[in-house]
């Protein structure tokens, strides 16, 4: 389990994250919802370890990791898929997908196999395995960042808004494999802002608003239309 | 062979070490117009080891390569947090404070009745161990010839241990990279430490094949062929920046009839490759092409 | 005390130059997030093209500057299409090593075209100097001094009060938002590009006036003032460049006076390498935008 407790993260003189806890429990589809610029990446880039947190705590099965570097995060199981930037672009994606596991690369063997479990999950990048991973259409380079994450062997899998800029059909997919994901028992940590799509699949979410968490529950628990339109729009002072 | 073939050929050779230098970093990504910077160092530093200090030419040559390692490591460090734009102007800073430093450098000794040795502006003459040594200019190509392809050998195994493959993450996203378990920063000192080694061992060779060398051969021009090499040539392989010397010195330079256009022709080439091929004729997709085919 | 006020002074009438230059180096990054090598270079075109229009038929201040001002234009927009315009997208690195390869031909160029090592260029009208206590100031450095002024509030107003100025701001801020706000990017960058090129006339101009004489080795001397001077002060801000401008001038004033020739080169080499090290935002305290933000 992955407990964070009052972070705050600021920009220079901005404060992003004003005090954020949350819990992320195990074998479970933890989801973050909320508006633009309400501190979503901002959260997920503080716990990957690339912006620094200014207080707070953050504790995985009890050990505190907060302020740990990012490739000392890695180790510790928490793998992230990034938005927008998904892929490097100018590599293979068998390279691509190879670098996910570079993280493991001390372990004996291993990554052979996980290369082709990979490969069969995603029958389509194996047939692209040889070409760049920027020339891959905007859905299969998020199929791509899954699995080279899947690569790492995560402990928690954080996944930023995975549905942006991809065609609805296209999200639908994207959501299915994160759907498969949770039923094999990963845990997924999911910030979208398709409040929509991200109830139907979650267990548990937390609503982020101007860099606090505002409201949060079960998806069976609470009036969706009322959550969905929070978490497109940010509260509303009248209701 | 024809003298001015070797001296052609030795050219090509020497420069390419200077091309795969800056071609380390515009791997890890950032563009380096310094480092003719860490050459100047490599030709002094094992200059004055084998005309002053009177050791053997090898310990000389490598006494530049660590040297320049080391001080490329030392920039890199502050520099690494520095990005683009930034980047580059820093290390073309850093290149002409080091050639402006050279022209007040004066530290010279007498060597069995001979006046040598770093004199400034003027430069540093009489690097002879080579020709002290008996070794002519064909012997001295082979030794030019065999330690790049030592380096390339090199680059082929790091390439191997998936070395490459991550330094190639760090210079195309750091931030992605970092996400992937990659120590970035580890990763951008060691391209430094890299690049400015490569660049000392070349000029070390270079300082013992001229003889003679001078602050002003190390000048902003220098640098901004050495990346250009790369950008022509391809970021695709260490083949890429190598493709780009012999286009340029192996065939500009060296055709009588072009060389007083060589400037112009150069520059319009590389501003031509730049807008069809922005990553060089041997760029990645050729190389994934090249590596799908033989895998076939 | 004195020397140290006589320097200073002779430090900011030169680096009213600087700031010339920087200015048109920080025009075009400002709104197009590209540095052009090729800046010094294309106005020393301008000023040769000036210098031979002069010696071939005597046109005096009046013909040369006509002829620089043509010269500048022709280069920039040389430069502009092929290092510029024709790459497209994220392509920073790129423009700025296309621009540097230009760089080259320019100087091949004009070695080829302009023969000999310095050429006359037509000197400014003698103005009276200036003297107060105790401290000297050239006529020619006050002209200058008040040119740059004159530019910068020109800019300032083309900028901040008139409607290209809008759109320029939009292209620095935001190329989608400025190209759905129906905003021709391609041609503001275009005329950005122009603008600074009348702002490099101008400074060339005033330089070889000054000096009295140019030599091929102008393109890479202004092309350096300018990128040191933008760079120190900030890179992207009009008011980094004056004050990265001043502040040259007056470091390599100083170091000239107290160390000598050799030593003024070492100092600002070194203090340009520590400022971008120490303050990547320069005096003007530019924050880096969210594309350059990096680990």
């Amino acid at each position: 389990m992955l407990e964070i407790s009052d972070i705050k993260t600021s920009y220079g003189k901005i404060a992003a994250l004003k005090g954020v806890s949350l819990e992320i429990h195990d074998g479970g589809l933890t989801c973050l919802l909320g508006p633009n610029g309400a501190g979503k990446t901002t959260l997920i880039w503080t716990i990957a370890g690339i912006l620094k947190a200014q207080a707070g705590s953050m504790k995985i099965d009890g050990e505190e990791i907060l302020g740990l570097k990012p490739h000392q995060i890695v180790s510790k199981g928490i793998v992230t898929v990034p938005e927008n930037r998904l892929v490097f672009p100018d590599m293979s994606v068998r390279d691509n997908l190879v670098a996910g596991g570079f993280s493991r690369r001390k372990e004996k063997g291993g990554v052979e196999g996980d290369l082709e479990d990979v490969l069969t999950r995603f029958p389509r990048l194996r047939e692209r395995s040889e070409q760049l991973a920027g020339t891959l259409s905007g859905g299969e380079q998020q199929m791509l960042a899954v699995g080279r994450a899947l690569m790492a062997r995560p402990k928690i899998l954080l996944m930023d808004e995975p549905s942006t800029g991809l065609a609805p059909i296209i999200v639908e997919e994207i959501f299915e494999i994160i759907g498969c994901l949770r039923d094999e028992g990963r845990t997924i940590f999911l910030v979208e802002q398709n409040a929509h799509m991200a109830l139907k699949y979650a267990d548990q979410f937390y609503l982020l608003e101007q860099g606090r968490v505002t409201f949060s529950g079960e998806p069976g628990a609470v009036d969706h239309d009322e959550v969905i339109q929070r978490a497109y729009l940010g509260a509303r002072k009248a209701s | 062979m024809d003298p001015f073939l070797i001296s052609v050929l030795s050219n090509i050779g020497l420069f390419s070490f200077l091309a795969l230098s800056a071609w380390i970093l515009l791997i890890g990504g950032e563009i380096s117009f310094g480092q003719q910077a860490y050459f100047a160092i490599g030709a002094y530093a094992s200059g004055i080891a084998s005309a002053l200090w009177v050791w053997p030419f090898a310990v000389a040559v490598l006494w530049g390569t660590v040297l320049g390692a080391g001080v490329g490591a030392l920039v890199a460090w502050p520099a690494a947090r520095l990005s683009g734009v930034h980047y580059a102007i820093a290390t073309l800073a850093f290149a002409e404070l080091t050639r402006a430093s050279l022209n007040v450098f004066r530290y010279q000794r007498d060597v069995e009745g001979y006046l040598t040795g770093p004199d400034g502006a003027n430069g540093f003459r009489d690097i002879r161990w080579v020709y002290e040594a008996g070794i002519e200019p064909g012997p001295n190509l082979t030794i030019i010839a065999l330690s790049l392809a030592g380096v390339i050998a090199l680059i082929g195994l790091a390439a191997r241990l998936n070395v490459m493959a991550q330094l190639r993450m760090v210079g195309e996203d750091p931030i992605l990279a970092a996400m992937q378990g990659v120590r970035v920063l580890r990763w951008k000192i060691g391209a430094g430490a890299a690049a400015g080694g490569l660049a000392g061992l070349g000029g070390g060779l270079y300082a013992h094949l001229a003889t003679y060398i001078e602050p002003a051969q190390f000048s902003v021009m220098t640098g901004v062929h050495a990346v250009a090499y790369g950008l022509i040539g391809g970021l695709g392989t260490a083949l890429g920046p190598i493709l780009g010397v012999l286009i340029d010195i192996g065939l500009l330079e060296s055709l009588r009839a072009l060389a007083a256009y060589r400037m112009i022709v150069f520059g319009g080439l590389v501003a031509i490759i730049l807008i069809l091929r922005p990553r060089g004729i041997l760029d990645e997709t050729l190389v994934a092409k090249v590596r799908s085919w033989v895998r076939r | 005390m004195l020397d140290l006020a006589q320097n200073t002074l002779d430090g900011i009438a030169a680096g009213a130059a600087y700031a010339l230059l920087a200015i048109g180096f920080t025009l075009i990054f400002g709104v197009m997030r590209r540095l052009n090598i090729a800046f010094g270079p294309s106005i020393m075109v301008g000023v040769f093209l000036g210098a031979w229009v002069h010696a071939q038929w005597s046109a005096g201040l009046i013909g040369a500057a006509a002829a620089t001002f043509a010269g500048v234009l022709i280069a920039s927009v040389y430069v502009e299409r092929l290092s510029f315009a024709a790459i497209r997208g994220d392509a920073a690195l790129a423009s700025m090593a296309s621009s540097f390869a230009l760089w080259m031909q320019l100087e091949q160029g004009v070695a080829l075209a302009f023969p000999g090592r310095t050429t006359a260029f037509p000197t400014l009208p003698q103005l009276p100097d200036v003297r107060f206590a105790g401290l000297f100031l050239g006529g020619d450095d006050l002209l200058v001094f008040a040119v740059a002024g004159a530019v910068l509030l020109l800019l300032h107003r083309l900028i901040y009060h008139s409607h290209f100025g809008l759109e320029m701001r939009a292209l620095a801020d935001s190329p989608e938002a400025a190209a759905v706000s129906q905003v021709n990017t391609r041609r503001v960058a275009f005329l950005t590009f122009c603008l600074a090129a009348l702002v490099g006339a101008v400074a060339g101009m005033l330089i070889a006036a000054t000096d009295g004489q140019i030599t091929p080795k102008f393109g890479l001397w202004a092309t350096m003032k300018g990128l040191i001077a933008m760079m120190i002060g900030g890179l992207g801000s009009l008011r980094g460049a004056l004050l990265g401008g001043l502040a040259l001038g007056i470091i390599e004033a100083q170091a000239q006076w107290y160390l000598g020739a050799a030593a003024r080169e070492i100092v600002v080499y070194g203090f340009l390498f520590l400022c971008l090290i120490a303050l990547p935002g320069g005096m003007a305290g530019v924050r880096e935008t969210g594309a350059e933000r990096k680990l």
